[in-house]
């Protein structure tokens, strides 16, 4: 039986089309997720983000009057963010590299393209669950780390080494 | 020599910041998702938005026909057209629109000149396979091919 896992997470899709936020709605019903809000741009978003916690984010990119990366650098950096570090899954048909590293850079913590399939959209989410990400916070970016690979045979130098500091969130 | 400076980076180690799911739900949500009657609800939950899907693609299409010069509006309708029409089953037209709005994604931010040609003639092709009873026929996978590499060719002349 499906569902177990999910009952309590709130979700919210944000896409200016009505009949993808519709398609996403189904998707994440058949994951068990019943608390899903729905907003038609970045600033829809933000008004429901401050009334209601969400527990994920689905956004798509070319929204008016505010896109997904707005709404991503909103959430990630304002002071008056509910939960800087949601996760936010991107969807958009724009897929052109540039696009994608701007998503990236916004602090989006994974990309979906379009068109999209459950598998790949259920991809998404497991690899949150799964393997959820350190944050980073230095000049000019704070999001989930942008480093995907480690290479464990890496023998250095280690110019940063003394860069880092792991610390509690705030 | 001690380093007494402030750290240029500070990470947040993911035990240290509110998690999606607690440890035990995140365990039953893996389960969830890799269950096969979750992808057998998925694809009965993609199926029953299949016919309205359908619809919203032909409705982009005229609007893209519609638009005629207007490349914003043009562009627009093809933007929604590649984002829906595969999930919607309709793969070639799907295909030939995200050849178009490639074109004129990479035109725009070169500042290149629009060849109205090259437009129509993937305006016209979408229209074509996007009215076929199946747009999946090999016809139509070959005309997408060719208008592929005329978009290649026709960016490389211009690079």
């Amino acid at each position: 039986m499906s569902g177990p896992g999910f009952e309590n997470l709130k979700a919210l899709i944000v896409e200016d089309n009505a009949h993808m936020r519709s398609l996403l709605r189904a998707l994440l019903n058949s994951l068990g997720v019943k608390d899903i809000s729905e907003a038609s741009n970045g600033q829809m978003a933000i008004e429901l983000l401050r009334e209601r916690k969400s527990d994920l984010v689905l956004t798509d990119l070319a929204m008016k009057p505010m896109d997904g990366l707005e709404l991503t650098r909103y959430i990630r950096n304002n002071d008056h963010s509910p939960n800087p570090f949601v996760p936010i899954i991107m969807i958009s048909g724009h897929t052109e590299k540039y696009r994608v590293e701007a998503a990236r850079d916004a602090g989006v913590t994974e990309f979906l393209a379009k068109p999209i399939t459950a598998h790949d959209l259920f991809a998404r989410v497991a690899e949150i669950v799964e393997r959820p990400r350190a944050f980073v916070r230095c000049a000019g970016y704070f999001g989930p780390d942008r480093r995907r690979r480690q290479n464990d045979d890496y023998p250095g130098p280690w110019r940063r080494k003394d860069d880092y500091q792991i610390t509690e969130a705030r | 020599m001690p380093n007494n400076s402030k750290p240029k980076v500070q990470l947040i180690a993911p035990d240290s910041y509110p998690q999606m799911l607690s440890k035990p739900r995140a365990a039953r949500a893996l389960h969830t998702l890799r269950a096969p009657e979750t992808a057998v609800k998925a694809q009965v939950a993609m199926e029953a938005a299949m016919p309205a899907m359908r619809a919203a693609v032909l409705q982009y299409v005229e609007e893209m026909e519609r638009a005629a010069d207007d490349m914003t509006r043009l562009f627009e309708a093809a933007h929604e057209i590649r984002g829906f029409a595969e999930t919607a089953g309709m793969v070639t037209t799907g295909r030939i629109a995200e050849v178009l709005c490639r074109y004129m994604d990479d035109i725009a931010r070169f500042g290149r000149q629009l060849d109205t040609t090259i437009v129509a003639l993937h305006v016209t092709a979408i229209a074509r396979a996007a009215r076929a009873e199946d747009d999946n026929v090999r016809t139509g996978q070959a005309v997408a091919a060719e208008l592929a590499a005329l978009v290649a060719k026709r960016l490389s002349e211009q690079s």
